[in-house]
């Protein structure tokens, strides 16, 4: 077990970052030679001031009309996507390892907040699921795909709560969080987690057609 | 009906000696890792049996973890014994020195990996201290 803690703190974490980074990097500038490819005289079109417009829109809850349709969805995907960045990015956890590897720290959220907003994000994955399962016309576009992305994310926090409660064997259970980790973040270039990266150029493609071509507002 | 000033005496000093031998005896033996050195603390103090620690890791040399200061620099071959590390390594980092949490975990974790025994995760060392 110590022999694969060690592998995952250190050489499996570098070949995460590595392949999140630079898969996100190849991912972008394929789909940026893609798009000038089939859809050069489009790209030429982008409009900026329509396409920030839109976004400003759409990441505000309630501020576009795709939000105010369906309102519980909305408050669970943005408390999850909120969560899901302020955790991983200012947990003691995370940071004291930078701390004693790389002499690198910043401020941590205190433990209890952490914590909290941890369980919010495992929750909000049981609501996706349930939704996924329950509700007929998000079943039916449901793919194999997609219960193994939420699986990873689901997995990643849940084993994180676990860990920190000292629930389980310690070095077992922090072992399999940290895997399920490096996995979710090699995920988020290659599976439809990519839309973290792509997200914002659909959003902005859409809106640049609404603005400029049909003189409508996308939000 | 007359009470020998023995009984009250005795008891007095039975409290006395339970005072006093409560601090040396938790003086004796270091059950965690101290943490005066911090201002405030977020975590159970980390579980460390000093002396027991040490003869089963079988450290004989203090030096591997009471290591000294020569020019700024950290000296080995110098013995600290019972100085506390946060004399030397202060809470909050001035640039180039080694912060105390920091100057714990390098110590602690670093050999633990190395050997791969003894706890390396956050849970294991931050618990409660097995009651004796
Ligand atoms: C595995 C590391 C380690 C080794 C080896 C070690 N110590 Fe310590 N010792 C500590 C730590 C950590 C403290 C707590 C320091 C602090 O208060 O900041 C401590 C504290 C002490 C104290 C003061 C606290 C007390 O009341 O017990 C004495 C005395 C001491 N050590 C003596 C020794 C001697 C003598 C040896 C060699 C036989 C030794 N140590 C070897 C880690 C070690
Ligand atoms: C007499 C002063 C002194 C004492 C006492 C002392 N240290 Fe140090 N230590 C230093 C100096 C000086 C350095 C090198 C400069 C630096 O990193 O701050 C150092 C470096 C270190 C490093 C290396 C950091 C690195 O970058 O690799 C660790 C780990 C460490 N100390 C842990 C401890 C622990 C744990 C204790 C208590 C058991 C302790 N020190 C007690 C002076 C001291
Ligand atoms: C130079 C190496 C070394 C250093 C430094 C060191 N340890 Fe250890 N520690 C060990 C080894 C080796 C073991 C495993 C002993 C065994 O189970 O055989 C161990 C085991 C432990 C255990 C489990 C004890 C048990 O009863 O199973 C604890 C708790 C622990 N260390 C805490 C600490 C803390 C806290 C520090 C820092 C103050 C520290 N150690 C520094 C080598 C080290
Ligand atoms: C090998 C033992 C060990 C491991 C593993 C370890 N620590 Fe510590 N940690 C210590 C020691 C020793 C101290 C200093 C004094 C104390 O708390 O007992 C300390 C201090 C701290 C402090 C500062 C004091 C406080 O309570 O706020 C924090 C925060 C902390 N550790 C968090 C963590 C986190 C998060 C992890 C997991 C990534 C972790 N530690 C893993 C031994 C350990
Ligand atoms: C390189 C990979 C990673 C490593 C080495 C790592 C390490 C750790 C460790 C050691 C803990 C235990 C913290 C404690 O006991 O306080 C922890 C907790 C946690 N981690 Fe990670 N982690 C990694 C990746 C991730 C990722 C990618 C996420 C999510 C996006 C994540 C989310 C969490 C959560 C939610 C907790 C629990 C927090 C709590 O309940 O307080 N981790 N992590
Ligand atoms: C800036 C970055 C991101 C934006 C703007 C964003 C935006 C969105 C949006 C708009 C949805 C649709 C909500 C719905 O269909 O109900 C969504 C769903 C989702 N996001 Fe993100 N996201 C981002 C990053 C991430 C990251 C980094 C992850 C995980 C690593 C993630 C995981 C998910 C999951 C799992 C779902 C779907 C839940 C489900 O319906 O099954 N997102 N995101």
């Amino acid at each position: 077990m110590h022999a694969l803690f060690n592998l995952a703190v250190g050489p499996l974490a570098w070949l995460a970052f590595a392949l999140f980074i630079l898969g996100s990097a190849y991912r972008l500038m394929a789909m940026r030679a893609l798009a000038l490819k089939k859809d050069a005289s489009f790209v030429a079109y982008i409009s900026w001031p329509h396409a920030l417009k839109s976004l400003a829109h759409w990441i505000t809850p309630f501020g576009a009309l795709g939000w105010r349709e369906n309102p519980g969805v909305t408050v669970v995907t943005f408390a999850f996507h909120i969560c899901l960045f302020l955790v991983p990015l200012f947990l003691m956890g995370h940071i004291a390892l930078f701390d004693a590897f790389h002499g690198w720290s910043w401020p941590a959220l205190p433990d209890t907040v952490a914590d909290t907003l941890s369980i919010v994000v495992v929750a909000a994955c049981l609501y996706f699921l349930w939704r996924r399962i329950a509700v007929p016309e998000v079943r039916f576009i449901t793919r194999t795909h997609d219960w193994l992305v939420l699986a990873l994310v689901g997995a990643t926090f849940l084993t994180g709560v676990l860990a920190y409660h000292r629930i389980g064997d310690n070095l077992f259970m922090t072992t399999l969080h940290i895997l399920c980790g490096e996995a979710m973040l090699v995920a988020i270039p290659f599976t439809r987690l990519s839309h973290m990266l792509f997200g914002f150029f659909s959003r902005g493609y859409i809106a640049s057609e609404f603005g400029s071509v049909r003189h409508a507002k996308d939000w | 009906m007359k009470r020998t000033p023995l009984i009250p005496l005795a008891l007095l000093l039975l409290v006395a000696a339970v005072f006093l031998a409560v601090p040396a005896m938790s003086q004796q033996d270091m059950t965690t890792v101290p943490t005066e050195g911090f201002k405030q603390t977020t975590r159970l103090p980390a579980v460390f049996a000093h002396d027991a620690h040490n003869e089963k890791a079988a450290l004989a040399d203090c030096s591997a973890c009471h290591h000294g200061e020569k020019d700024g620099k950290r000296d080995n071959s110098a013995d600290t014994s019972g100085i506390p590390c946060s004399d030397c390594h202060s809470a909050q980092a001035k640039p180039g020195k080694t912060p105390l949490m920091r100057a714990f975990h390098r110590q602690c974790m670093g050999c633990h990996m190395d050997k791969q025994k003894g706890p390396v995760t956050c849970g294991d060392c931050h618990e409660p201290a097995p009651k004796k």
